[in-house]
């Protein structure tokens, strides 16, 4: 199913932003962007802080509109912004600090927001056997501990557990677009080679992976193709290959005058 | 071992075993009278009525404070209506309209005007008190004989088997409500708004209309205790209500809701009525003066939410 997507995705782009400008007030977060991204690739989006890049995920994850500009998904112009309707579209998003409620069970954050209903009497209850069942299955598909019980709360997971939980649980509902931000902060060195690998994993199924980071060295390792952003503006869009890391980084480091060192034809 | 000491309600079942062997050892004849009992059992819940609606507003991280003026508006407005000639049932359904739209109002001036549920309850608190006091001009009459006789009265306030109504109902609703909480998508809802709101937003769940829900019910419950206390009630005045928020307050949290959202149980919550109802009664059974109750309230809410911090903190360590 996946080969057949990706050879009729490399046609049109999965989500295209064209001319998208934010402003709060009189600060512009955004400055007419315009970036595609493609189905079955894994885009880094690199920048420092204040760059923009958190903004116009979060225009893509339907949390705010943006002030002009358009937002395409599949080719249909979004209108609508709204977290629930790109939940909807098969878009996640996964934040470091945010996607799990720690006072839950790990069951019940694996389905939150999308509960599975069994009807008793024309009553809709939770489907409680489901998931668990469910849970259990993508606790252990994606290597968690096995000591871990759904009905536990999730607060007893450690950092990287969660972060692997919050990927398995994305990637399970079907989803085409994962968006990643800062996936790896605070993790060790092995739950980070995780996460990454799990990354590298969901592009090759097939799926858009965004991921947003500050480690250009770490993303120039996995991703196909790398994005800067900085002041609100997108300074370079190149295929990994095309550059190193070192040139990358100069560009971030310059803050984007060092842009035209990007190869022309890009 | 370890499930039951998670459980958030733990500390107040030991404590109503607790006071109830206290009692039935230190003065039996007079605890077990049926006449104290059944006057327990209708306070408790009263009291725990209003608790229900107050622990789904604790369980998002949000306050009521207006539950005490809505229960005495919401009362006053029912037995105004059927001293006015309207029929109880179209008296009951229009006081707890009254008690829905005032909820309605919390909600959305917390919710879309983004203030301080504190605050904007605080406010209703007074507001509504305020709007007794001028509309009634501090008098009110009782509910007419001829009404207190209505089925309706007589189902919420009469009694079942010498078992008063209230009490049957209250067990009934809690037991709803637990259901709600346990085995409901709002249930699940509701807990994730109280842990995390951004994170339950960001898995798409409808975080406003949670929170409206929430306040929604919390109001209902207070009208509804209102009207209970009332519907065979001789007589009534227009502080009714005084003081019942805090009282309901303390109840959750006794009952082990915690105040930072997310944990607790209805169970809890009953269990906090009958607990506090239970103490006052035997307090002024053995001649205690009243404003030792309130102290004793404050001492309680002190122990008990030492106790779950220390227990909170080890099992967090453990």
């Amino acid at each position: 199913m996946t080969t057949e997507a990706q050879a009729t995705d490399t046609k049109h782009p999965l989500i295209s932003i064209r001319n998208v400008s934010l402003s709060y007030g009189n600060f512009q977060a955004l400055a007419d962007v315009s970036v595609d991204f493609h189905q079955g690739e894994m885009v880094g989006l690199v920048g420092d802080n204040g760059a923009g890049k958190t903004t116009l995920i979060r225009i893509i994850s339907g949390l705010m509109p943006p002030t002009s500009g358009e937002v395409y998904f599949d080719g249909e112009r979004i209108t609508k912004f709204h977290p629930k309707k790109a939940m909807d579209l098969g878009l996640e998003c996964i934040q470091q600090t945010i996607g799990i409620c720690d006072n839950l069970s790990v069951g019940r954050n694996y389905f939150l927001g999308r509960e599975p209903i069994k009807r008793f009497l024309g009553i809709p209850f939770l489907d409680k056997k489901k998931i668990r069942e469910a849970s259990a299955k993508v606790v252990h598909d994606f290597g968690l501990r096995d000591t871990i019980d759904v009905d536990d709360e999730i607060s007893l997971l450690s950092g990287g557990e969660k972060q692997t939980f919050k990927i398995a649980r994305a990637v399970t509902f079907r989803n085409r677009v994962i968006i990643m931000d800062e996936p790896t902060n605070h993790l060790s060195v092995r739950e980070r080679a995780r996460v990454n690998e799990l990354a590298v994993q969901l592009k090759q199924q097939g799926l858009l992976v965004i991921y947003i980071t500050h480690d250009i060295f770490q993303i120039h390792r996995i991703a196909d193709r790398i994005v800067i952003m900085e002041n609100g503006r997108k300074v370079a869009d190149v295929p990994r290959d095309a550059m190193s890391a070192e040139a990358l980084e100069e560009i971030i480091r310059e803050g984007g005058r060092a842009a035209s060192k990007v190869p022309r034809g890009l | 071992m370890r499930r039951l000491l998670k459980r958030t309600d733990t500390g107040i079942i030991i404590g109503c075993i607790f006071v109830f062997v206290l009692f039935s050892l230190w003065n039996p004849q007079q605890w077990f009278d049926w006449g104290n009992l059944s006057n327990i059992g209708q306070y408790t819940a009263i009291l725990g009525l209003l608790a229900i609606g107050q622990t789904f507003v604790i369980l998002i991280r949000e306050i009521d404070l207006s539950v005490g003026s809505v229960y005495g508006i919401v009362g006053i407005t029912f037995v105004s209506l059927e001293n006015n000639n309207v029929s109880v049932p179209v008296s009951f359904i229009l006081a707890m309209l009254l008690a829905l739209l005032i909820g309605l109002v919390n909600a959305v001036l917390v919710v879309r005007a983004k203030l301080s549920s504190m605050i904007v309850t605080l406010g209703g608190l007074f507001f509504y008190r305020g709007l007794v006091y001028v509309t009634t001009h501090g008098a009110v009459t009782g509910v007419p004989q001829a009404a207190r006789e209505n089925w309706l009265a007589q189902l919420l306030g009469g009694h079942w088997l010498r078992i008063e109504n209230e009490l049957l109902l209250l067990l009934l609703l809690a037991f709803g409500c637990a259901v709600i909480l346990d085995q409901t998508r709002f249930g699940s809802h509701l807990l994730a708004v109280g842990g995390d709101p951004a994170s339950a937003e960001s898995q798409g769940v409808p975080v406003s209309r949670v929170k409206t829900f929430a306040f929604c019910l919390c109001s209902f419950f207070a009208g509804l205790s209102a009207i209970v206390t009332l519907a065979n009630q001789p007589q009534t005045n227009v502080s009714l209500g005084t003081g019942m928020e805090l009282e309901s307050i303390a109840a959750v949290v006794v009952g082990g809701t915690l105040l930072t959202g997310g944990r607790g149980t209805m169970l809890g919550t009953v269990l906090g009525a009958f607990f506090f109802t239970a103490v006052r009664s035997q307090m002024i059974a053995l001649g205690a003066p009243p404003s030792w109750y309130v102290a004793f309230v404050g001492i309680a809410l002190l122990v008990v939410v030492t106790i779950n911090t220390l227990l909170a903190r080890r099992l967090k360590s453990a």
